[in-house]
């Protein structure tokens, strides 16, 4: 169960043993649906502390510390998360933890960071939720990475209505998922802002395959663009199949789509179409990060690779401007966190959140996922 | 009403897949009257034999094809061999066939995770042949696309083809008779345990065919077997055992789906389907053209 540690952080301890070290915690899918992320997530933070170790630790005070990640896997499953956190805090002892990529995975866990006093700066997980709990209290100890969904959902409706001057929406949403239907929400209210209208909205429950009965509804609707907020698979399954249905719209998709794996599931069905991303993963700001996981894993990172990056980041200068591995202490550094993260600028706001980070728009050209431009505005 | 056709065309596209999957349920269930729930874990590994066929030993589709379907045969034999038989042989409750099945299953759902992993595959358009490849086919507002097409042909000529050997060869003769009556048929001359290992062959053949039809027209992962479940329940809504039944029950299952999907919405579709199949067994408990009411496990 418990899986840790890169061969030279072993060699490294065994070798000078009067060495500190500060736990750092993970966790995240190894397995089951979204395992591709959370592998990818886990190379990179073992990835980072070899790189930290090797530079002799990091700085605390007048100190060094070597890192050591203690990763466990929650299977994408909420209550293996809780589990997981819990195991974290109170055996391993971790000083913070980074992680929790799904809304649905970080939600439950941040009751008990909260009250056991440990930081978890959470990846992806873009649901409201995740910082402020359902009172509208703003959860002490958990923040964020990621933009949020309202204002991915934002972004997305701004560029389709003002930018490609698409007037009538249609979306296409997973039923049973808390990130697919708010965001499909944030889109709808803010395309109508401005001025467009969601002719049709239809659903799947996740774990389908077979999409052609919504998806035709859709088609009888006629409408400029289908918003689909679902996660790359999926969405290779709904393009494959509109196309298959005659559906030549544009589809336009959020921070659920990019995967390596994305283009080579859906063909040729997804040439042209666009979707928001964190970054832009070709592009000059993650070519150190990118090279330097090609090198060691001989695969393309992923996005949680890049967001992870971040999140750990964020801890390891929260810890530097704390001078102090004192889970308490890092929290109150993360408040004041600013720092050039791989996938921009992270200032976090008073909600835990990254204030005014910006969106990319990437097109899907050919093999390519091709960086068309950036967006920010107030959260 | 171009809505209604499109959707009429959506529904006998995912029928017919339902249609081959059911009637291996049909086929095994007829001599051995049990749910050999192992079926769909055998499609899966049909779907994943046709597509290592095709990009690892890079064979043309149709040999491919018929490579799986052969596969898959042995695998549904071998499976009978050690699975099945020493229950048989120990005259075991139907229970524990059924319980072994989904023993079986599980480990050969969770042997594709731990070798080959869960993430899916899909057949790489330029290794299909040059008619699937194009443009989806247009008359008027209807759509079909070129693997649904296929699939229906491919299905309803395999589905044919058993119908004409269950019917009117000696080797179905035999089977109708060991399924009629297994002692009976056995004191006429009719080895039974041939007969179970060529329905078995059969079945598996057939889930071989589903298996790369359904890789292609949606993708290969390991757990297509639990969507095959849907077929088993056209299978028992048809009338387990009755091979028309089984074809009839995937085809309405599949209609029913996808109307209600279409136009009201797809959280009321398994709740729709299901209380259909649950009136129907209220009412006809051997399903639409089932013979005997004996219990479905």
């Amino acid at each position: 169960m418990r899986k840790l540690l890169c061969g030279t952080l072993m060699a490294a301890m065994a070798l000078s043993a009067s060495a500190q070290t500060v736990k750092i915690g993970w966790f995240g899918p190894e397995t089951g649906d979204s395992a591709l992320w959370g592998q990818a997530e886990l190379a990179t933070v073992q990835m980072m502390a070899a790189d930290y170790n090797a530079k002799g630790g990091i700085t605390v005070g007048a100190k060094k510390y070597k890192v050591e990640i203690v990763a466990y896997d929650d299977k994408g499953d909420s209550v293996e998360a809780v589990n997981v956190t819990k195991r974290l805090i109170s055996q391993d002892k971790v000083v913070a933890i980074v992680g929790a990529q799904g809304s649905g995975e970080a939600i439950p866990v941040a009751p008990i960071v909260n009250e056991a006093k440990v930081p978890l700066v959470a990846s992806t997980a873009t649901n409201p939720k995740v910082t402020v709990s359902d009172s509208g209290a703003v959860n002490p100890y958990v923040f964020r990475a990621c933009f949020t969904d309202p204002y991915q959902g934002k972004v997305a409706a701004y560029f389709a209505s003002q930018k490609l001057g698409k007037k009538k929406a249609a979306i296409f949403m997973t039923i049973d998922d808390p990130y697919s239907t708010g965001l499909s929400q944030y889109f709808k209210e803010n395309f109508e802002k401005a001025g467009g209208k969601v002719v049709c909205e239809v659903s799947y429950t996740s774990g389908e395959k077979d999409f052609r009965a919504p998806l035709t509804k859709i088609k009888a609707s006629n409408p400029d663009v289908i918003f689909i907020p679902a996660y790359y698979n999926d969405v290779a399954l709904a393009s494959k199949q509109a196309r298959d249905l005659g559906i030549k719209q544009l589809l336009l998709g959020g921070d659920g789509w990019p995967s390596d794996n994305l283009i080579s599931l859906a063909g040729k069905s997804l040439e042209g179409c666009l979707f928001i991303n964190h970054l832009d993963m070709d592009g000059a700001a993650a070519k150190p990060m990118r090279d330097e996981y090609k090198a060691k894993y001989n695969k393309n990172a992923e996005l949680n690779s890049y967001m992870v990056h971040d999140a750990l980041a964020m801890v390891v200068d929260a810890i530097g401007r704390a001078k102090s591995i004192n889970s308490v202490e890092i929290q109150k550094a993360l408040t004041t966190c600013d720092l050039q993260g791989i996938t921009g600028h992270i200032k976090i706001g008073p909600n835990h959140d990254p204030v005014g980070k910006e969106a990319w728009l990437i097109k899907i050209v050919g093999p390519d996922m091709k960086f068309q431009e950036k967006f920010s505005t107030a959260n | 009403m171009d809505q209604f056709f499109q959707q009429l065309v959506n529904g006998l596209s995912i029928g017919s897949i339902y249609a081959l999957m059911a009637v291996g349920y049909s086929l095994v269930y007829s001599i051995m009257n049990f749910s050999n729930f192992a079926h769909g874990s055998v499609i899966m590994l049909g779907a994943y034999f046709g597509f290592y066929a095709l990009t690892l030993l890079g064979l043309p589709f149709t040999v491919a094809f018929i490579i799986a379907a052969f596969g898959t045969a042995a695998v549904a034999v071998i499976l009978e061999r050690l699975a099945y038989k020493p229950l048989r042989d120990r005259r075991a409750p139907f229970l524990y066939f059924i319980i072994t099945a989904m023993g079986a299953s599980i480990f050969i759902d969770n042997s594709v995770i731990a070798t080959i992993g869960p993430t899916p595959k899909t057949f790489p358009p330029p290794l299909l042949p040059a008619f699937l490849q194009g443009d989806p086919l247009e008359w008027g507002a209807l759509t079909i696309g070129r693997i649904d097409l296929t699939i229906f042909v491919v299905a309803a000529i395999c589905l044919v083809l058993l119908m004409i050997f269950i019917d009117f060869t000696k080797l179905g003769k035999a089977i109708q008779a060991t399924a009629y009556n297994m002692k009976a048929s056995a004191l006429m001359g009719i080895n039974p345990n041939f007969v179970i290992i060529l329905v078995f062959a059969i079945g598996g053949g057939l889930a071989g065919v589903a298996g790369v039809l359904y890789g292609m027209k949606y993708q290969v992962f390991p757990q297509m077997s639990a969507i095959t479940l849907k077929s088993f329940i056209a299978a028992v809504f048809g009338g387990l055992g009755s091979l028309p039944g089984a074809l009839l029950g995937a085809v309405l299952l599949a209609l029913i789906e996808t109307f209600v999907s279409g136009y009201l919405s797809t959280q009321y579709r398994d709740l729709f389907a299901f209380i259909i199949l649950i009136g129907m067994l209220v009412v006809r408990p051997s399903g639409i053209m089932g013979k005997d009411a004996e219990d479905k496990a």
